[in-house]
């Protein structure tokens, strides 16, 4: 349940947002000028606003792709990002996005058709590159679809394109609209994974590892190309007996034919945004692990890291090809 | 529960215009006038947990009234600050108490303050004004101070520990000239037990966050026998909340009794750090 939603006057007569606003009755709507004033503003406290956020409908003037930080991608020589909305309706304790905003608060850019344009025009200038767009960086692709249709309506473009892949990360268990369309050889429905005992004491909110992974085998067999992300890489006790078991159940539930790629990545945080997300959670067993500071990035001791990730492709190897398997830093 | 213990627990401070306004809430949370000069009459309970200061009319009466509860009551980050009192109405019930969520001001720009969530208190916008006013045609609430107690208020903690509230005194069918001092007393009274279901969780929302940043009570003792410099203090506290998460207060203990000095106690818990594997089967 929204209490409140936000609204800019700019796009109060949009049809978009009407069509979200039919969505939540009961919600009170106030109008506003920018997002800004209600969005990461200072003196906020974002850990009491996440357990009852509130939705603003904005208007994005720009910035609308973005190239991805260095070190994240699968494969592609050059990997775009864009996001439709600033936050998510989860609440994992190793999210960066604790540290990226100081509002909890959802803000949903009605504008989709402005996202359009830039897509196309980005493809245009790299029409000799491999390119790959990355859906909702800044939020989780698809936790809101039945709210905002942002996929619905993206996909279309995507199919003018079918050698431009585009990626949707979630951690949701959203079906629509993949299950009613047509599977698209360019699409990866990525899906991030951490063992079921971490999961249910990291990722707040968030679908079960089971029912996440059963989603995953529906759409793997409705034709879908599924993108496992095994990142962030958690340790504690026990770490390789509860990955083992996580990577099995995932790889014989899901028919191998229809993994487009496997990423591992490491636990890290900026170290100012680590700083931030400490203090908001500063009794988080996540964060008693022994964390290093190097080049300004917190993270494990570089010798975990390795050996998580080696680890976790080596049981990777087993059921698939090295090339589909790829190590994220950013 | 000692007196420090309870000053470290939750703690509200509430900024209202009038005695009147104030009365029940002083009556309700067992305030009283405190023993020392000041320059806005100040009130608290005999546990310090509640302050209540009595700003006059207007915004710079609100204004420094807020900051001077601040200084004298000495509040915390984690204090909750609650502005309470009647209001014009062109819109709203007389009588009915209304959480506000949008404030304007004549003069400068729009504030939007968070509201307590899952209430069912109704909630409406609030125009603040410098001068009386009695054309209430298109205006939600009108008041003289909340804007100004809002943008001090907000200064001084995060916007969700501030609440407005305002009860409907007077309309359009209601002529201000007929409010009593009585009649506000009453219009307050009736309204005590919506007034206090909404303290109540801004009584928890200070208390649990108190717990959650305070500095763990092992940091004082630990202080109190070795000598640290600010960065050493600052290690320790951040050491201490991490350690604390799967060490209790005696296992700490135990790892330090031998040290020397600051620098091995905050060699020693840091060693605890570097050797944790977290068992997820127990958190």
């Amino acid at each position: 349940m929204i209490e409140t939603i936000y609204i800019e006057k700019k796009i109060k007569d949009h049809p978009r947002t009407k069509s979200i606003l039919k969505k939540f009755k009961k919600s009170r709507f106030i109008e506003i000028d920018k997002y800004a004033e209600i969005f990461n503003k200072r003196n906020q406290n974002f850990r009491i606003q996440k357990a009852n956020p509130n939705l603003i409908l904005a208007h994005k003037n720009d910035g609308f792709v973005l190239r991805t930080p260095e070190g994240f991608g699968i494969g592609s020589s050059k990997n775009f990002y864009f996001s439709h909305m600033y936050n998510c309706i989860y609440d994992c304790r190793y999210c960066f996005l604790q540290g990226m905003f100081s509002s909890a608060n959802y803000v949903i850019f009605v504008n989709f058709e402005d996202f359009d344009a830039s897509i196309k025009n980005v493809i245009d200038q790299n029409i000799n590159s491999k390119i790959t767009f990355f859906s909702g960086y800044d939020c989780d692709s698809l936790a809101l679809e039945n709210v905002t249709g942002f996929a619905k309506h993206i996909l279309p473009i995507f199919q003018q394109y079918p050698e431009v892949e585009i990626e949707f990360r979630t951690k949701s268990i959203q079906r629509e609209p993949f299950m009613s369309i047509e599977p698209m050889e360019n699409v990866i429905m990525a899906y991030s994974l951490i063992p079921d005992l971490m999961s249910s004491s990291l990722d707040n909110k968030v679908p079960s590892i089971s029912k996440r992974i059963q989603v995953i085998s529906d759409l793997a067999l409705r034709g879908w190309k599924i993108g496992l992300r095994f990142d962030p890489l958690i340790h504690g006790k026990d770490w390789k007996f509860l990955y083992e078991d996580l990577l099995e159940k995932v790889y014989n539930s899901i028919p191998l034919e229809a993994i487009h790629s496997v990423s591992v990545g490491p636990l890290r945080f900026p170290k100012k945004m680590f700083k931030d997300i400490f203090n908001l959670y500063p009794n988080e067993p996540l964060f008693t692990s022994p964390l290093y500071s190097n080049d300004g990035i917190i993270s494990y001791d570089t010798n975990i890291e390795e050996e998580m990730s080696v680890f976790c492709k080596n049981l990777t190897l087993k059921y698939l090809d090295n090339s589909q398997i790829f190590r994220c830093y950013a | 529960m000692n007196k420090s213990e309870l000053l470290n627990k939750m703690s509200v401070r509430w900024v209202i215009a009038l005695k009147e306004e104030a009365k029940v809430i002083l009556d309700y949370y067992e305030m009283a006038l405190i023993n020392k000069k000041t320059l806005y009459p100040i009130y608290k309970n005999i546990e310090e947990t509640h302050w209540l200061i009595l700003s006059g009319v207007g915004r710079h009466n609100s204004a420094a009234a807020t900051s001077y509860l601040y200084t004298i009551s000495k509040a915390s980050k984690w204090t909750s600050w609650i502005n309470i009192g009647i209001a014009g109405s062109g819109k709203g019930d007389y009588g009915n108490i209304y959480l506000v969520d949008k404030i304007f001001n004549q003069n400068s720009y729009i504030t939007y303050p968070a509201t307590m969530p899952k209430s069912n208190l109704p909630k409406m916008s609030l125009l603040t004004t410098d001068i009386p006013i009695t054309d209430y045609s298109s205006k939600e609430l009108i008041d003289m101070e909340g804007s100004a107690f809002f943008d001090i208020a907000s200064k001084l903690t995060s916007k969700e520990f501030i609440c407005i509230m305002k009860i409907i005194s007077d309309g359009p069918e209601n002529n201000i000239k007929q409010l009593t001092k009585l009649r506000i007393i009453e219009l307050l009274k009736l309204n005590l037990t919506k007034i206090a279901q909404v303290v109540l969780y801004y009584e928890n929302l200070s208390e649990n966050e108190n717990q959650i940043k305070a500095k763990p009570d092992i940091f004082f003792k630990i202080s109190s026998n070795w000598h640290f410099s600010v960065t050493q203090s600052s290690q320790l506290e951040n050491l201490l909340r991490r350690l604390k998460v799967f060490c209790d207060n005696n296992e700490i203990m135990d790892l330090i009794k031998q040290c020397k000095s600051s620098s091995s106690v905050v060699n020693s818990l840091n060693n605890k750090i570097e050797t944790n594997k977290v068992n997820w089967s127990d958190v």
